[in-house]
This record gives structure tokens, sequence and C-alpha cells, in this order.
């Protein structure tokens, strides 16, 4: 039988980066745009490097970097990036140039840069990997479909070791555009406002996190992964049918969920979904979020994988991470994670624990 | 392989025309696409390009879409092409059980961005079109065009690689038994953005391109869609289509050497199209004809031609780059060039690849200069070498071998 485990991840977001203090001491922002915070870079990369590169890349770069050094595995099978907006910095610095300057006399270096697969295949080039090396692009459930297409390579026997990661940058300007079309709330943020989840929008975010997989069991794992499906609008009772068959696949009762882990994030539209499944599936199980936190980009659903992995492995679950207030669970045995955008694309995950 | 993988449908629209019999008729002809740029609000008139001769409001009457409904150029080609690619499955009589579409493109919506990127930051006079900029709503953009609902949907963009890639995961996703068929493929128009990405790089010819020649100078852009639909063998027979061929290999590697620039024994290449090879359980001598990616850069051509001499050495089959035709379509290439090789395997022939005069002194063959052929194809193979070393090949072989 084939195994999938989740070996490390790292991740660069609002919270302290390449560290979990998010599970205990979460900073707690009020703000609607919400960057992140950096590490040292040149812990990982020569600065004569990274100054060249967009910060997207380079925060990829350094997460990747850092579950390369926590595994030792520096030559994955397989390298695989999702990225809702791909290289935003390099993308807006040479449509600016070239509108300003009336297309001519453009930096050759902001274009090349600028494309969605600069970020794997930058990582590939670093690393000098000749391996599989994708790139998705799929609004929010581009790291799903990274993460769903190194599953299958693991499944085809192709691999067995993958650097999947979740990239997006948002720019001051791309923040405003998407301001425009109500993606961010009007205001001061609070928890309780996000709980509520009365109007439409959330806050934003940015994301870079990356995971080592590997079908071999190792004692620093964090979790397994059981299950990637991905569904396209799917009707109430095909996503019914899709969790139960998920269940079913891997011989498990519906009690056997002890969490359900969910992309709620405030805005009214896109939390009423998770909240009619928690209740239809789950109804006494904790129903985990996790944007409230890291806040909203095309790629959060990467830290979401991050977080319910983290919740595994350390068998414990903070308060903070509980939507339905006062839930508990003793169990820590399997997560199932939803996804969707805009109640289009959808991503259903199982995690299960590998503790003893 | 237990589970075959069949093709069953194609469309295409490039600068050679709409569809498969356009296409067709310009490659036999010769006629290439390559011309003074007439759509694109460009200042480089002086550069050639690949354009489909159609106007966005034309391609809306085409398409019959309401004018108040937003799309991109981008998801407009891809309409047209997913058009054709779904009428010559048979898609709309008889809907395999479970459907996958799968889009590559890097351009997305660029085309509209940049014409009203000002008023996306000072005003709200073209809002709704910050929605359409993206990758992954381009693909939703496209996949409107079918009436009925995939089951699954997702977007691939690996620069010039994409839609090979995309055609990819479609048969690992049927080989895998996750779906039963895939309309897998890519979508890319012109726009000014990547124009001048590409000028500013140095690598577009003012001529139109010569693919494998001693004098090449570098690349024309083309624009264009392409979309193919990829079933298993079983979801055929139940549908009862008739498959024009067969996905027989397919690999993806990556040349992991810089971001614009290939290695200098093409090994992201070589190692595409040997494992492609391996994966068809074929010999390179059962080639019988390469669509190179062969773009008419100095670097593409001579790396990609080393890696074809380490594969096939004293035995090279026919080798072709028909971007000489079509421009590089780039995201689109991948689907446009399998489309092409499919089009040779039916039609027994091979495509020519124009403007060329001057062997190159590095490699040992020139490219085809003729369409006919004594030889009955069998296999081809086509390359998508994507930015970054993002490397793809794929074999399509007759359906009863």
């Amino acid at each position: 039988m084939m195994h999938i485990y989740l070996y490390s991840a790292g991740h660069i977001s609002n919270q302290n980066p390449l560290s979990d203090e998010w599970f205990t001491e979460p900073i707690i922002y009020n703000k609607r745009y919400t960057r992140s915070l950096e590490p040292d870079f040149s812990a990982y990369i020569p600065p004569a490097l990274s100054r060249r590169m967009g910060k997207a890349l380079k925060r990829a770069l350094v997460t990747a970097l850092h579950v390369v050094r926590q595994t030792g595995i520096d030559k994955p099978d397989a390298i695989i990036t999702g990225t809702g907006l791909g290289c935003v910095e390099n993308t807006e610095k040479f449509l600016t140039a070239m509108l300003d300057n009336n297309e001519q006399l453009l930096p050759p270096t902001c274009f090349m840069q600028s494309t969605h697969n600069t970020i794997s295949s930058q990582i590939a080039v670093y690393l000098k990997c000749n391996t599989y090396n994708s790139t998705y692009s799929h609004r929010g459930t581009s790291f799903d479909s990274a993460l769903f297409d190194a599953c299958m390579q693991f499944e085809l026997g192709e691999i067995s070791t993958a650097l999947v990661g979740g990239h997006d940058e948002l720019t001051p300007d791309y923040f405003r555009l998407l301001d425009k079309i109500s993606y961010w709330k009007e205001g001061e943020i609070s928890e309780k406002i996000l709980r509520e989840g009365n109007t439409e929008g959330s806050f934003a975010g940015e994301c870079s996190v990356s995971f080592m997989l590997g079908n071999k069991s190792r004692r620093d794992a964090l979790c397994e992964i059981k299950n990637v499906e991905l569904l396209y609008n799917p009707s109430e009772r095909q996503l019914s049918q899709a969790i139960q068959d998920i269940l079913q696949s891997n011989r498990l009762r519906l009690q056997d969920i002890d969490m359900m882990l969910a992309g709620i994030n405030g805005d009214k539209d896109n939390d009423s979904i998770y909240k009619d499944l928690h209740t239809a599936f789950f109804p006494d199980k904790p129903l985990l979020w996790y944007k409230h936190i890291f806040g909203e980009a095309y790629t959060t659903s990467g830290l979401g994988l991050y977080v319910a992995a983290t919740i595994l492995q350390k068998a414990s679950l903070p308060r903070h991470l509980v939507y339905n207030v006062g839930a508990k669970t003793s169990r820590f045995n399997n997560i199932l994670l939803c996804n969707h955008f805009r109640n289009k694309d959808y991503s259903l995950i199982l995690l299960s624990s590998c503790l003893d | 392989m237990t589970n075959r993988i069949v093709v069953t449908g194609m469309g295409i629209i490039t600068g050679l025309g709409i569809g498969k019999t356009a296409t067709l008729h310009a490659l036999l002809q010769k006629r290439s696409a390559i011309g003074e740029v007439k759509y694109l609000q460009t200042i480089h008139k002086e550069i050639p390009a690949s354009e489909v001769p159609l106007t966005n409001e034309q391609m809306y009457q085409l398409l019959t879409v309401e004018e108040s409904q937003i799309c991109t150029r981008t998801a407009l080609l891809g309409r047209i092409a997913l058009r054709e690619a779904l009428e010559e499955a048979s898609i709309y009589t008889k809907r395999p059980k479970r459907m996958a579409f799968i889009s590559g493109t890097t351009v997305g919506g660029m085309d509209k961005s940049e014409q009203y990127y000002r008023h996306f930051l000072s005003d709200n006079t073209r809002n709704p079109y910050i929605e359409a900029h993206d990758c992954g709503a381009t693909t939703e953009l496209i996949a409107k065009e079918y009436k009925g609902d995939f089951d699954m949907m997702t977007t691939i963009s690996t620069a010039c690689s994409s839609a090979a890639n995309a055609i990819i995961l479609g048969a690992n996703l049927i080989k895998t038994g996750r779906q039963d068929a895939v309309v897998a493929g890519g979508s890319e128009c012109l726009s000014k953005f990547h124009f001048n990405g590409f000028n500013a790089l140095m690598i577009l010819d003012k001529q139109a391109c010569k693919p494998f020649d001693a004098e090449r100078a570098g690349l024309n852009l083309g624009e264009g869609a392409a979309f193919i639909v990829i079933e298993s063998e079983q979801s055929a027979k139940e549908r009862n289509v008739v498959p024009i061929c067969r996905l027989s290999g397919y690999a993806n590697t990556c040349d992991a050497y810089h971001q614009t620039a290939s290695s200098p024994n093409g090994e992201g290449a070589f190692l595409a199209m040997k494992k492609a090879l391996e994966q068809s359980n074929l010999h390179p001598h059962d080639i019988d004809y390469i669509n190179a990616h062969g773009t008419g850069t100095p670097n593409n051509d001579e790396t990609e031609g080393i890696a074809i001499m380490r594969i096939f050495g004293d035995n090279i089959p026919c080798v072709s780059s028909t971007k000489s035709f079509t421009g590089h379509t780039t995201s689109a290439a991948g689907g446009v060039e399998s489309v092409i090789s499919m089009l040779a395997l039916q039609h027994n022939f091979i495509p020519v690849n124009l403007n060329f005069s001057q062997p190159m002194k590095e490699l040992s063959f020139v490219p085809a200069m003729q369409s006919k052929t004594t030889r009955q194809l069998k296999h081809v193979l086509t390359n998508s070498f994507g930015f970054g070393g993002n490397n793809s090949s794929c074999i399509f072989s007759q359906t009863e071998l």
C-alpha cells in the first residue's frame, strides 16, 4: 500500500517566519492588509543572488531550502509549485516601465522573472534538479492542484520525494486592485468580525509555504497525506459523495474524523458552505480555521495544510484555531481539510497522524 | 500500459486559420502566417508575428457570445479551439462519465490588464477586468464554452510548455483512473507585455524566423489555442467514438540550468525525449517525425539539436519546427504542435520547416523540407520547452499499434 508522508514544512507569512510560534502565540492584526515578516535571507542564499530576486521568488527559495535542510533531501524527485498570481512585483515593474516608457528601454530581468514558473524552475536551478517540475496557477486551488499532482506522481510510482509549495506575494498596487472588487473588508479587522462573517471580503495576507513529501516512513514526519481530491462546481450531493468516497477508500467511518479544517475567512458568501458541511457531517467535532490569523491569499490553503499537519504532529489543539467555540477533541488521528474558491473550485484533503 | 490513452478530438486556432482543415491546408501549401503586426497595439511594427486574423469583436460574433460578457483575447481563442475539440469528440452526443478540463496559459488576461492598467489604478471603469487577469480566471472563461460541467478543472503555467504539461496531467488523471476523459491544451494571445518582454531579451527576429538555420536570428511570436480530448480506450469504446490516435508516451523534466538559456548539451530536452520514449516502450528508430520546439533562437535550436543527436544518433528522423508557420504560440504551443503532429500522423505528411537554407555546423542533420514521405508515419514526437527549463515531450502513435 502506498503512503505519502509530510516530512517537513516551512513558511514565510504574516507570522514569525520559519517558526511555529503562531501555534501558541499568534500575532494578531487588525489591518486589512498584512505583509509577510521576512527572515534573514542571507542565512539561506547569498546576498548577491537574493538582491536580484523578487519577493515571491526569494521567499519561496528560502522556504524550499528550509525543508531541504530539515530533511536532508536536496534532490527531490519533483518540484511542484502553486501560485495564484505568480511573480507580481516583477510583472508590475515590467508593465509599468512598458507603459511609462512607451515600450522602449525595458528591463529584461523583470520580464524573465515575471513568469509564474520562475519559482519552480529557479528552485530547480538552485538545487540542480532535472526532475519533474511544474507550476499550477488556478486561483484559490493553485496550491491544492500542486499537492494533488504530487500525490498522483507518488501513486504512479514516478517519484519517492517531492518538494511542493504555495507562494503568493501581494504588492500594494495589487492589494488596491483586489480591494476594488470586494476582496477585502472595509475598516478594522477583528476576530469577531471575521467569525460573524456578515459582510463581503476578508483581509489580505501573503503566503509562502514549502513542504517536503516522501513515501517512506520517517520518525520526524508531521503526518500522512491520505487523500487529495479536486472537484469543480460540485452539487451538494456530489460533495457529500466525495467525502464519503474518501472515507470509504481509507476504511474510515464518519466518527473517525476528529476535526474539520476549513478556509473560513469572514466573507459571507465564502463561509456558509463550510458551516453547512460541518453541520451535515461533523456537528460535534471541532471546526478549525486559520485564515483569521494568516489572512487571505490565493495559496493560503497551503498554510491550512501546514496548520493541520502541525496539530497532528503535536497532538494538541490550541483554542484560537477552533471556530465553533468550546468544541474539543481528545483524539488526533484524522483531519479533513476542505477548501473552496467562489463555490466553484473545491479541494478535499485527508490527513492522518503518523504518531504511534 | 493498462489504461491506454487515445485522442478523440482536437481543436485549433492560430494565424494559419480557424480549425484543423485550415491548419492542414496551410501546412501542405507551405503558407506561413508570419507577417506584419495588425491587431496588437504596439509601436514595434518592425517586428513580425503571427496573429489570428480576427478582432475580438469578430470572435464574439463567431462564438455568439454577448458582448456584455467579459472575455479576454486568450479566452476567446481558447473557446474557439475548445468548441472544435468537443464537437469532434462527440462530447455533446455522449458525455464521458467523468471529464476534466486542464488548460495552460501564462499571459492570461494580460491583454486587457495592460490596456486598462491605468484605469485599474485610478478609476472604477474597468474593474470587471481585474478579476479576469489571472491564469485560473482565463481557464474558467474558456470553460464557459462547454454547456455542461467539468468534474475537475485546473490551470498549468509553465511558460512555453504549459499546454504540453496540461496534456501530461490529463494523461495521468486517466492513467490513475481519476477521470475517463480530459480536455487539455492551452491558449495564449499576443500581448504587448510579452511581445516587449521577448524583445527586451533580444530574441525576436526582425524577419521571418529560420529555425535550425545557421543564420537564424531569433523567434517570431504567435498567438493561438489548441485543445485535445484524451480519454481511456475503454471510455472511447463505450462512447462509440473512433480514436484519432494514441498518446503513447510523455515526460516532464527540468533543464535546471538558467531562467532563459538552455544547458549546452540540452540535458533537459534529452531527458524529456528519453523518458517519453521509455514510457512508450519505443526505440528511437521507431519515431518517424519530430515536431521540434525549434524556436529559431541561436540557443534553443543548437541545444535541442544536440539533444536530438544524443538520442537518435545516426538515425535521425524528419525534424521540423512549425513555428516557421505559426510563430511561437508560447503557452499554447504544446497544444498547437500536438495537433499539428497528429494531423501529420492522420494525413501522412511531414510538416516542413520553412525559411531554411544554411545547415548548422553544430548539427548532423538538417530540418525537413519536403511534405511528401514514402514512409507510413506511425509514431511522432513533439517537444515543448519553457523558460526556466520546463521541458516536456509527448509521443503520439497510430491507434492500432
